[in-house]
C-alpha cells in the first residue's frame, strides 16, 4: 500500500528525517512512537506531503512521489489525516464540515453527502449533532466530527498525527474507541500516539522512532515485552 | 450676554443663511461622501488584489505588490493626489471627482492590502492544513475555508479605514475639487470670518464620523456573537 524509501527531510539545515524506510500494508494498523522531537510528526506528514520530503520515494498504491506532486490533490483525497488540534472549520456546522470536500470534490450531490455524513456521525456516536458549531462541541467530540470528516472522502489510508494529546483525559477513551472500531473494520491506519495502551491493544505493529529514523519496530507484544535495543528499552521504560 | 446672542446669530446668519450659504457646506459634503465611498469601493479592489498577490507564491507580482505598498505609505497623500491630477490624469477632461477617487483609491489600496493581509494571516494555520489535507487545492482552500473566517477579522478594521479616508479626503481641495473642507474655506473668503465655517465643517465631520463609527460597534458585537 504505502513503500517508505530512504526518505529524508530537512528543515533548513536541521535534518529531522535521516533515511525512514519501511511499508505499510493494506488494512495494517501502525502506532508510531518516540519521545517528541524524534521525527515521527514529520515522517507522518510527509506520507500526504504537508511536509515535502528533501530526498528518497514513498509509493503509495504504486504511484511514485515523482507522480504524486503533480496532482497532490487527488492523492490527499485518498489518504486522510486528523490532527492533534482538530482543526475544524469554525464558520461551518458539523454537518457542512463533513460534507463540503466530498460535494465540492467528489461531485456528490447534498443529499448524497448528507445521507453519508449522518451514517458517519452514527458511527463516531454524535448522531443528533449535525446542526451544532464546532466551538459548541467538548475536545473529544471535536475530534470524532473530524475523524468523520476524513472518511467521508472514503480515504484508502488514515493518518492520525496524535489524536488524543490535545484532549482532557475524560475525552481520550471515547476518540480511541472509535479510532479501534476503524481498526477492526480493516481501514488502513498510520497512528502517532503517545497512548501506549492503546497501541499494544490495536496496533498491528508498533513502530519507535528516534533521531529520525525507525529505530526499531514489530508487533507490540515483541517490541513492548522485549524491545531488542538499549534505546527503546529506555524510551519505553521512562512512560510505562 | 445680549451682545454673545447677537454676535453669534450674526455668524450664523452669515456664514450660513445668507445667500444660502448653507448650500455649500451640504453640496460640499456630498462631494466628500461620494470621493469616500468611490475611492472605498476602488480601494477594497486594489487592496485585495494587492494582499492576494503579497501572499501568493509568483515572485514578480509580490515584489511588484510590495513595492506599490512601500511607496504610497511612504508619500504623502496630498503628493499623491496632486501628482495623480496635474501628471498622469489631468490633461485628460475627466471630472475631477473621478481623478480623485482613483488617487483616493490608490493610497486607500495600499493600506487595505496590509489589512486583508493580517485578516488572512490571523487565520490558524492548521485551517490551510486540514483543507489542503482533505484535497482542496490552494485558491480553493482561501475560497472556501481561509476567506471567510478572514472576513471576520478585515470587516471591523476595514470599516475603520473609511472612516479615517473620510477625514483624509479633505485634502481634495488641493486639486480645487470642492469639497466639504474646500466648501468651509469658500466661505470663510465670502465672510471674512475664519472660525465659523471651519467649526461648522468640524461638526459635520464629527457627526458623520460619529455615525459611522457606531455603526462599526454594532458590527463588531454582531460579529462577536458569532463566535
Amino acid at each position: 500500500m504505502i513503500e517508505v524509501v530512504n526518505l529524508h527531510k530537512y528543515f533548513g539545515k536541521l535534518e529531522v528525517l535521516k533515511g525512514v524506510n519501511t511499508s505499510i500494508e493494506k488494512q495494517e494498523m501502525v502506532c508510531v512512537i518516540g519521545a517528541s522531537g524524534s521525527g515521527k510528526s514529520t515522517f507522518l506528514r510527509c506520507l500526504n506531503l504537508l511536509e515535502e520530503p528533501t530526498d528518497g520515494e514513498i509509493i503509495i498504491d504504486g504511484i511514485p512521489l515523482v507522480e504524486q506532486r503533480k496532482d497532490i490533490n487527488h492523492l490527499r483525497q485518498k489518504v486522510g489525516m486528523v490532527f492533534q488540534q482538530f482543526n475544524l472549520f469554525p464558520h461551518m456546522t458539523v454537518m457542512e464540515n463533513i460534507t463540503l470536500a466530498p460535494i465540492k470534490l467528489k461531485g456528490a450531490t447534498k443529499a448524497e453527502a448528507r445521507k453519508k455524513a449522518k451514517d458517519l456521525l452514527y458511527k463516531v456516536g454524535l448522531p443528533d449533532k449535525d446542526n451544532e458549531y464546532p466551538n459548541r462541541l467538548s475536545g473529544g467530540q471535536k475530534q470524532r466530527v473530524a475523524i468523520a470528516r476524513a472518511l467521508a472522502m472514503d480515504p484508502e489510508v488514515m493518518l492520525f498525527d496524535e489524536p488524543t494529546s490535545a484532549l482532557d483525559p475524560e475525552m481520550v477513551g471515547e476518540v480511541l474507541n472509535v479510532m479501534k472500531q476503524l481498526a477492526k473494520e480493516g481501514m488502513t491506519m498510520v497512528v502517532v500516539t503517545h497512548e501506549m495502551g492503546f497501541a499494544k491493544e490495536v496496533g498491528d505493529r508498533i513502530m519507535f522512532m528516534d533521531e529520525g529514523i525507525i529505530f526499531e519496530e514489530g508487533p507490540p507484544q515483541d517490541l513492548f515485552n522485549n524491545p531488542k535495543k538499549e534505546r527503546t528499552r529506555e524510551f519505553l521504560g521512562k512512560i510505562l | 450676554m445680549d451682545s454673545i446672542i447677537k454676535s453669534f446669530s450674526d455668524a450664523i446668519y452669515y456664514n450660513l443663511i445668507r445667500e444660502q450659504r448653507y448650500m455649500q457646506f451640504i453640496q460640499g459634503l456630498g462631494i466628500s461622501l461620494q470621493l469616500t465611498l468611490y475611492a472605498a469601493v476602488l480601494g477594497t479592489l486594489i487592496g485585495l488584489f494587492l494582499a492576494l498577490a503579497k501572499l501568493g507564491r509568483i515572485k514578480w507580482l509580490e515584489s511588484l505588490a510590495t513595492l506599490y505598498v512601500d511607496i504610497i505609505r511612504g508619500t504623502p497623500a496630498v503628493v499623491q493626489l496632486v501628482l495623480i491630477y496635474y501628471a498622469i490624469l489631468g490633461s485628460s477632461s475627466l471630472p475631477k471627482i473621478v481623478v480623485a477617487s482613483v488617487a483616493f483609491g490608490i493610497n486607500s489600496g495600499a493600506y487595505v492590502c496590509e489589512l486583508i493581509r493580517a485578516g488572512i494571516l490571523a487565520v490558524d494555520r492548521g485551517q490551510m492544513e486540514a483543507a489542503r489535507s482533505l484535497g482542496f487545492s490552494y485558491s480553493h482552500s482561501m475560497l472556501y475555508i481561509i476567506i471567510p473566517q478572514a472576513i471576520k477579522n478585515i470587516l471591523p478594521a476595514l470599516a475603520n479605514e473609511f472612516i479615517v479616508l473620510l477625514k483624509e479626503t479633505a485634502i481634495a481641495g488641493y486639486i480645487a475639487l470642492d469639497d466639504l473642507t474646500r466648501a468651509g474655506n469658500i466661505v470663510r473668503g465670502r465672510t471674512f470670518d475664519a472660525y465659523t465655517p471651519f467649526i461648522v465643517v468640524a461638526l459635520i465631520y464629527l457627526y458623520i464620523t460619529t455615525i459611522l463609527t457606531l455603526m462599526l460597534n454594532k458590527l463588531e458585537g454582531r460579529l462577536r456573537e458569532s463566535d
